[in-house]
């Protein structure tokens, strides 16, 4: 099942996502990348519906460059949290709305610091320290809530993003193979390997 | 499970002796799942009114941008109850899932200021009363604490006592608010 | 969604529509509003007309409100006691009172009870009884006294002696057994309190006190909670906690004088200021 971790430390945010697409009972593909690059500082994992999440992420990811080709500067983090929850209400209220759950992590270039939104196709959105979403979220948030370290180095973060896939591995039935796991700082995104 | 207890989440609001208070938890759930025990439910409206909306957390942030877009300027309290009872029975038959708590002081004529407290269902039933309003999953155990330990004239030390001492000991008994409490007194 | 603008056009927004049927689809129930279980009552008498309410706004088994105004103002010599869904009651009397006002404006003489009736009960058939409001309408005018029912369908009732909501059979009891043709003021007052305190007494979703209004040909007269019979005895003790009882993490005292901060956030050139 699809599983989505992302966790704040130190000037950083680590997200990652599983890498599996399925239709049903059937693996379809094992290496596909959940994580958009939403300009050069901000990251979106997204899961949900098979094909709205796709077309969504798109449309997002357009809208934001958009921004930044007409203004000539990014969205900041707490901005295209706004945007990006705004277009999920409206879409909620549409005949056919998007069903799609969002990790939302970015590095706030003006400010120096680090944000993770956790937002949901409902369009509830809220700043967190460290977010899941999916069945893995069930046993990644109580370890993220014993082993979170807002100061934590990037190492300790990749450490503690181990445990909680490695967790997730161990005991869900339906756990997920492989994660693509991306961070963002204040050099941007960047994907790393664990 | 009705979409109020979705996201879980209280408010109060209470009068004392030339002041106001208001207080909230501060939890988001997914469900029975916590999610953050940071998300603000009270927003200032003016530097003299607070709105508490516990209930459906995509309605609250939707609602919060609505009033800050529409009402930038200076409102009596009074005159924002009765705005934001129209708006919700606006959607009369298309509900917003929110039940307003709002709290402020009201100029009185003589220039002085007078606490006022209202609360509204979620399709804008307006309850102006005179001692505390209260909304959200923990309602029914706000009530009755509330009704225990309220008393009239309350200093603004002791009204942020009870105030507080009525959120804490409600929010303990309900499964879907606490994760921590925010406590404005004006 | 409708876009957040000053300007709307009159009516109900469906806006939330499509989104709350959604939900209700995924099992998610839709809440109750805030009802009046409600005793309301009217009665005519010798040389006007006497409307009766309780004061209980309840929420499911909840009391929301244990002194709320139940009886509504629609003319100086009109009124309108509402029960039902809170919300409507509460609107849909505002609603004609403003259109009566226009109407008396209008036409220049003192609108009749009749017109509120039939404003009321049209405005009550076009929404098939979604407007929840079920409503004893009273008032003098160049007819003589005028007593009315409305059912939140549009069905209306013109008697001598009227009572609604869930305390109604306990009020119109009262009126059967003591009513009588051309009361005194006295005595037709009693009647009412009497109705309705055994709608407070024997009905759970009516309580608290006691509301009545007497309107004649050239007054009114507003009684607001003219009998309290549920009044809460005084605490003999403070329940009062000693400060600093309650432990709290951080205190932030708000400035009420703003100051504003530019944060460049890249991109772009600075901005020729020569």
């Amino acid at each position: 099942m699809e599983t989505s971790f992302a966790l704040t430390g130190k000037g950083y945010v680590l997200v990652a996502a599983d890498t599996t697409s399925a239709r049903s009972i059937v693996k379809m593909k094992i290496d596909e990348d959940k994580i958009k690059d939403l300009g050069s500082h901000l990251l979106m994992a997204y899961s949900g519906e098979p094909g709205d999440t796709v077309q969504f992420a798109e449309y997002v990811e357009r809208n934001i460059r958009l921004f930044q080709i007409r203004n000539n500067y990014a969205l900041r983090p707490s901005a295209a949290a706004s945007w990006i929850r705004r277009s999920l209400a409206q879409s909620l209220r549409s005949r056919k709305p998007y069903s799609v759950n969002l990790l939302l992590g970015g590095y706030d270039v003006a400010a120096e610091e680090p944000h993770l939104y956790w937002i949901d196709y409902l369009g509830t959105s809220t700043e967190v320290p460290f977010g899941a979403h999916g069945y893995g979220s069930y046993f990644a948030l109580s370890l993220l809530d014993r082993y979170h370290d807002p100061d934590a180095s990037l190492e300790e973060g990749i450490a503690t993003l181990k445990r909680c896939i490695d967790e997730v591995a161990k005991r869900l039935v339906v756990s997920p193979g492989k994660y693509k796991v991306k961070v963002v700082d204040k050099d941007g995104s960047r994907e790393i390997e664990i | 499970m009705s979409i109020m207890q979705y996201n879980g989440g209280s408010v109060i609001a209470m009068v004392g002796k030339d002041c106001v208070a208001i207080a909230s938890d501060l939890r988001l759930g997914n469900q029975a799942l916590g999610i953050s025990a940071n998300f603000q439910k009270i927003f200032p409206v003016s530097d003299r009114i607070y709105l508490g909306l516990p209930g459906l957390a995509t309605d609250v942030t939707t609602l919060v941008n609505m009033y800050t877009i529409k009402e930038e300027r200076e409102i009596e309290p009074e005159t924002f109850a009765h705005l934001v009872s129209s708006t919700l029975y606006e959607r009369r038959f298309g509900p917003y899932f929110i039940e307003p708590v709002m709290a402020g002081l009201s100029k009185t004529p003589s220039g002085s200021f007078k606490p006022f407290i209202a609360a509204t269902d979620l399709i804008g039933c307006l309850n102006f009363a005179k001692d505390f309003v209260v909304a959200g999953t923990a309602s029914e155990k706000l009530f009755g604490v509330a009704e225990g330990l309220w008393e009239p004239d309350m200093e603004p030390e002791d009204l942020f006592e009870t105030i507080s001492q009525t959120m804490l000991n409600a929010v303990d008994r309900d499964a879907y608010s606490g994760w921590g409490v925010v406590v404005h007194v004006m | 969604m409708a876009a957040a603008s000053v300007y709307s056009s009159p009516g109900f927004d469906f806006s939330n529509q499509i989104r709350n049927n959604f939900l209700t689809d995924k099992g998610l129930p839709l809440p109750k509003a805030t009802s009046t279980g409600t005793t309301i009552v009217g009665c005519l008498f010798d040389d006007g007309i006497i409307l009766g309410a309780d004061t209980r706004a309840t929420e499911g088994p909840i009391v929301a409100d244990k002194n709320c105004e139940k009886i509504h103002y629609i003319t100086e010599s009109i009124r309108c006691c509402g029960a039902g869904t809170a919300a409507d009651t509460e609107f849909v009397t505002n609603l004609i009172s403003s259109n009566m006002e226009m109407h008396a404006l209008t036409h220049g003489r003192k609108p009749r009870v009749v017109t509120a009736m039939t404003m009321l009960k049209q405005y009550l058939f076009r929404y098939q009884g979604h407007v929840g409001a079920a409503l004893v309408l009273g008032g003098v005018d160049s007819t003589g006294p005028n007593l009315f029912t409305i059912h939140p369908h549009g069905s209306t009732d013109k008697l001598p002696y009227v009572t609604m909501g869930s305390g109604s059979l306990a009020a119109m009891a009262v009126f059967e057994s003591g009513w009588k043709a051309n009361m005194s003021r006295e005595d037709a007052l009693q009647l009412v309190k009497d109705a309705i305190a055994a709608g407070i007494f024997n009905d759970l979703g009516s309580g608290s006190n006691i509301d009545a209004c007497i309107i004649t040909a050239n007054h009114t007269e507003m009684l607001r909670n003219v009998e309290m019979p549920n009044e809460r005895a005084k605490k003999e003790k403070s329940y009062g906690f000693r400060r600093g009882t309650t432990d709290w993490k951080s205190e932030v005292i708000r400035k009420l004088v703003l100051s504003e901060e530019v944060t460049p956030i890249g991109g772009g050139d600075a901005m020729d200021t020569s």
